[in-house]
């Protein structure tokens, strides 16, 4: 059976008659049983019956009611259908926006304190997403139709409804950008011919302020001013509007000087101009609280020249211009994302900015009545603006905190900790030793054995490690040793027996200048150390080549431990080590041809360039390779080696002479 | 920049090469001098014109400088307005007493009392006619509006009182024994007040030229500072009213009863104070203004240029320029239009 076809204008007048009948009924049962009867496609019937309750809007409205009753209640019904499923989502709002638009704004206020009641009925579920859109924009229409200084109140309840409509990061409320209203521009007359004096002025009054009578405003000729009037003071002051307004000028150098200069004069001015409680006497005071009406809001100042005395006599005056300088001061300063590389404060200005702002805060201080309560008002909330701030700065991230998952059953807690808690089967798998040293360190490793396998290459363990290096060990030894500090012999480290025996540990663990054989004589083992330190101080800092060691004043005979004195327990002639004197008799032999030894001996290029540089004398610099060869090879620099490499070089004769000593 | 053009001229003169380097030394010695001169000026008396729309001011060097207020206060006032249209020597010593009449400027200073008129002198002409007697170091002047005459206090201890019709001396107070310091007028009950360095307050009546009462105001403890004297360096009337002070405190005083109403706390010596509205204004030791109230309290001390004050006026022969001048030991004078602050500072 093919489904029925729908047929909308049917549908369409019989939606119309059935929501006429609900509205008088006030429920909205009628326009179910219609919906549940006509045959079709929900989603045909759902837009047919939005089109259906717009046209009965429609009507309603060409009717022209005196009351907005009609209309809500359609809206009402509207919202219901939602409920029940039988209409689509962005009816009401559609319905309420051609509402507002078509009425004039008395009538717009009642529906709007409909809109405000019903919030938590926008805000569920079902409508929200649907109808936050429709909102926004029939806010910001109805916004555009009203006058901030008009109708005040009215702005500021849709301001509200917004603010708790939308969460706060919706964008369409930020000032992302911290952009600035540029248009807000405050006219002052520049010469005498622009003076507003003579025009009359409706604003007679402004909060708190005292009028002299007579000034103002009295003839409709603009009469020449009866009392002295300080220009220089009134442009400067309000020039310094115009730097409030766009704070970015302050960035450019001629722009700030002015700024400054000008600044500076008006606070010196502020500070001598002093305030006083009696000015306003108590009369006025209770006046002014007793006409308990509105208080008129001006969103500009009023710049006339004969106004100046009387506003730097009034202390909410003083107040504003004070705090417009604070929150000057706070955007100069802060970090704000969108503000360009090129607006940086230099430290001149920083100085002067930190300056400044104590002097204003005294200021504020000063002015009566409740001046330090102000002030520290003022302190808290812009220190809260610097919060905003941030927040903007991050992008906005949500306030909502997000519930934590897992919540882990806690241990109930214990006056005293449970015996398993020292055993190291508490939740820290401590032990405790009763002290706290002795805690950390057993905790360290609590297993012996484990800690003492440790492979001492692991940076994890290098806490086994005990054995220094050779130049942290020896540092101060060979500081010591330098002449030029001139450290008396008996005040040297290497006089320390306990120095001396762990000197001569280490040593053996990590320096091969312990192996090596020496005919110097010690008579002491600070004599010792002492050689061995000015041998590690050549060698340890890498930069000096080792041959230059050598051509040193310092005795090179020294290549072994005279301790030992195994000078007569050596092994076999060819595997001891050449000596001194062997060298000097090869080098002397060798003279000239000692570049053909180098070759054998393994000499680099580079190495056999210096010793040529170093000496001009052959055997000198026969003498220099040998000994630089010895260096390198250190234990491997035996006779034997050096026979081998005679030999392979020609010099025969010098080898068998050599192993025959 | 005089300095440059005078190295023009110099370069000019270039075959006496000698001849010009001394000039040009001594043309900066000029300048230092001058310079120097000016950091030693001290302003002592100042005197507004009948019209209100001129001050002038004598200093230490015996000069007298005219300002336009009207100038200086126009809107578009630059700063030659603050420097004077006319500056002339009146005497060889100080100019320490200043006046105005309705036609003249009265000065005076070390002997003799000269008259200016007005109209040539703000048409920057000088025509002087001066006085017969003279009187050593004349402090203080002030006018007898009853019978239109000037009373003079001087360094003799006398106060002579001069007929300003005729120009003649015709009354001598005596009774002072130390050198007069302020003189005033009390008009109601045509009495003549003067304070003197002796610390005695007089009050002479001016029909029959007795002295009435004699006040030492250092005999009374609670004005009486010993640290610093006795004399009287600042008298001013309001009929009912008196304000004297100097080495001892400012002091109110009630003329009727004769009796110090209101002692004014104020650190230095005080050297002219006037009524103003319902304030009281004085200056003296310290680089301020001191605003006090009737009841005794020092309201606020606005602070000005001068390191310590000589003298202050009020204008009060013109709304449209009704400015309060303060005057002392610096070449400038400071102007305020609002008494709460200081607006701009002429100098000479």
């Amino acid at each position: 059976m093919s489904p029925s076809l729908f047929n909308f204008v049917d549908a369409k007048d019989k939606f119309t008659a059935s929501a006429r009948h609900a509205l008088s009924g006030k429920s909205s049962k009628p326009l179910i049983n219609i919906f549940n009867q006509i045959p079709g496609n929900e989603t045909e019937k759902k837009t047919t019956l939005d089109q259906a309750l717009r046209g009965v809007l429609g009507d309603l409205i060409v009717e022209q009611k005196p009351s907005c009753d009609d209309y809500l209640s359609l809206i009402y019904l509207s919202i219901d259908a939602v409920t029940e499923g039988i209409c689509s989502a962005t009816t009401p709002f559609v319905l309420l926006g051609d509402v507002l638009d078509c009425l004039p704004l008395d009538l717009c206020d009642k529906i709007f304190s409909f809109v405000e009641e019903n919030v938590s009925t926008w805000k569920s579920n079902s409508f929200y997403t649907a109808g936050k859109n429709y909102l926004l924009r029939m806010c910001n229409d109805l916004l555009r139709r009203l006058s901030k200084s008009q109708n005040t109140v009215f702005c500021g309840r849709i301001q509200l409804f917004l603010a708790r409509l939308f969460p706060l990061s919706e964008k369409s409320g930020l000032n992302l950008q911290s952009q600035f209203n540029l248009d807000n521009i405050t006219v002052f007359n520049k010469n005498e011919q622009e003076s507003t004096l003579g025009q009359k002025s409706t604003e007679e009054k402004e909060d708190g302020m005292e009028v002299e009578e007579g000034e103002m405003g009295e003839d409709d000729a603009p009469a020449p001013c009866s009392i002295p009037i300080d220009y220089n003071l009134y442009r400067k002051f309000w020039t310094l509007q115009d730097y409030f307004r766009n704070p970015v000028q302050c960035f450019d150098k001629f722009s700030w000087m002015t700024f400054l200069k000008y600044s500076d004069e008006t606070l010196a001015v502020f500070k001598s101009f002093k305030l006083d409680d009696m000015q306003a006497s108590k009369r006025k005071l209770e006046e002014l609280r007793a006409s308990g009406g509105e208080h008129v809001y001006f969103a500009k100042f009023l710049t006339s020249e004969k106004l100046m005395d009387l506003q730097l006599s009034d202390s909410n005056f003083r107040r504003h211009i004070l705090l417009q300088y604070l929150i000057l001061f706070q955007y100069l300063k802060g970090q704000v994302k969108f503000k360009s590389s090129s607006c940086v404060l230099n430290d001149d200005q920083t100085a002067w900015i930190e300056e400044t702002t104590k002097l204003v805060y005294q200021l504020l201080r000063e002015i009566p009545p409740d001046g330090d309560k102000f002030a520290t008002m003022v302190e808290h909330i812009l220190n809260t603006e610097e919060n905003w701030n941030s927040w903007k700065n991050e992008g906005c991230p949500s306030f909502v905190k997000e519930r934590t998952v897992d919540d882990k059953p806690k241990r109930p807690t214990r006056k005293r900790q449970a015996p398993e808690d020292f055993l190291g089967k508490g939740p820290d798998r401590k032990i405790f030793m009763g002290n706290d040293e002795l805690t950390r360190l057993w905790n360290l490793n609590q297993d012996n054995m484990e800690a003492c396998k440790s492979d001492s290459r692991s940076v994890v363990q290098k806490a086994r490690e005990f054995m220094p290096s050779l130049d942290e060990f020896f540092a101060e030894a060979i500081e010591q040793a330098d002449p030029a500090n001139m450290v008396e012999e008996e005040y040297k480290v290497v006089r320390n027996p306990n120095y001396g025996w762990r000197a001569l540990r280490l040593l053996s663990r990590r320096s091969p200048h312990f192996f090596q054989p020496t005919n110097q004589k010690f008579k002491s083992l600070a004599d010792y150390l002492d050689s061995m330190v000015s041998k590690l101080a050549k060698e340890l800092p890498k930069d000096i080549p080792s041959e230059e060691i050598k051509t040193g004043e310092e005795d090179d005979d020294d290549n072994g431990d005279n301790l030992l004195k195994d000078s007569n327990d050596s092994p076999s002639i060819q595997s001891k080590l050449v000596t001194n004197q062997q060298m000097d008799d090869i080098a002397a032999k060798l003279g000239a041809q000692w570049k053909m030894l180098a070759s054998h001996l393994e000499m680099k290029a580079s190495e056999l360039r210096e010793i040529e540089t170093d000496s001009e004398d052959v055997d000198m610099q026969a003498k220099l390779l040998l000994v630089s060869w010895q260096d390198r090879e250190g234990a491997q620099a035996t006779v034997e080696n050096l026979v081998t490499a005679l030999n392979s070089a020609g010099f025969s004769q010098i080898a068998d002479s050599l192993s025959e000593a | 920049m005089r300095l440059k053009s005078d190295l023009v001229q110099q370069q000019q003169l270039q075959k006496k090469p000698f001849v010009s380097y001394v000039l040009l030394i001594s043309h900066v010695i000029n300048r230092v001098f001058e310079w120097l001169q000016l950091l030693h000026m001290s302003v002592f008396s100042q005197s507004f014109s009948p019209c209100g729309r001129f001050l002038a001011a004598g200093n230490n060097y015996g000069e007298i400088a005219v300002f336009s207020l009207s100038a200086a206060l126009s809107p578009d006032a630059t700063a030659a307005n603050q420097k004077p249209v006319l500056t002339f020597t009146a005497h060889e010593g100080p100019v320490f007493s200043l006046l105005s009449t309705d036609v003249h400027l009265l000065s005076a200073g070390n002997g003799e009392i000269s008259a200016w008129s007005w109209n040539e002198l703000t048409k920057k002409c000088l025509c002087v006619c001066r006085s017969s007697l003279e009187i050593p170091e004349i402090n203080s002047m002030i006018i007898n509006p009853r019978d239109n005459s000037l009373v003079v206090g001087g360094g003799d201890n006398n106060i002579h009182i001069m007929d300003l019709e005729h120009g003649v001396f015709k009354n001598v107070l005596q009774g002072h024994s130390d050198y007069i310091h302020c003189v005033s007028v009390r008009d109601r009950e045509a009495e003549i007040l003067s304070g003197g360095e002796d610390g005695a307050v007089r009050m002479w009546d001016s029909r029959s030229s007795q002295c009435v009462h004699c006040i030492e105001v250092y005999k009374y403890e609670s004005c009486a500072r010993p640290q610093f004297g006795k004399w009287i360096s600042c008298l001013t009337t309001d009929s009912d009213w008196m304000l004297c002070g100097g080495g001892p405190s400012l002091s109110l005083w009630h003329l009727r009863s004769l009796s110090p109403t209101s002692i004014f706390p104020l650190s230095g010596c005080q050297r002219q104070a006037a009524f103003y509205q319902d304030k009281i204004l004085a200056v003296g030791e310290g680089a301020f203004v001191s605003h006090c109230l009737l009841g005794g309290e020092v309201k606020a001390q606005i602070p000005c240029t001068p390191q310590s004050l000589n003298t202050l006026q009020l204008n009060t022969n013109s709304t449209e320029h009704r400015v309060l001048t303060v005057g002392g030991s610096s070449d400038h004078i400071d102007v305020f239009t609002n008494l709460s602050y200081r607006a701009f500072s002429l100098s000479f």
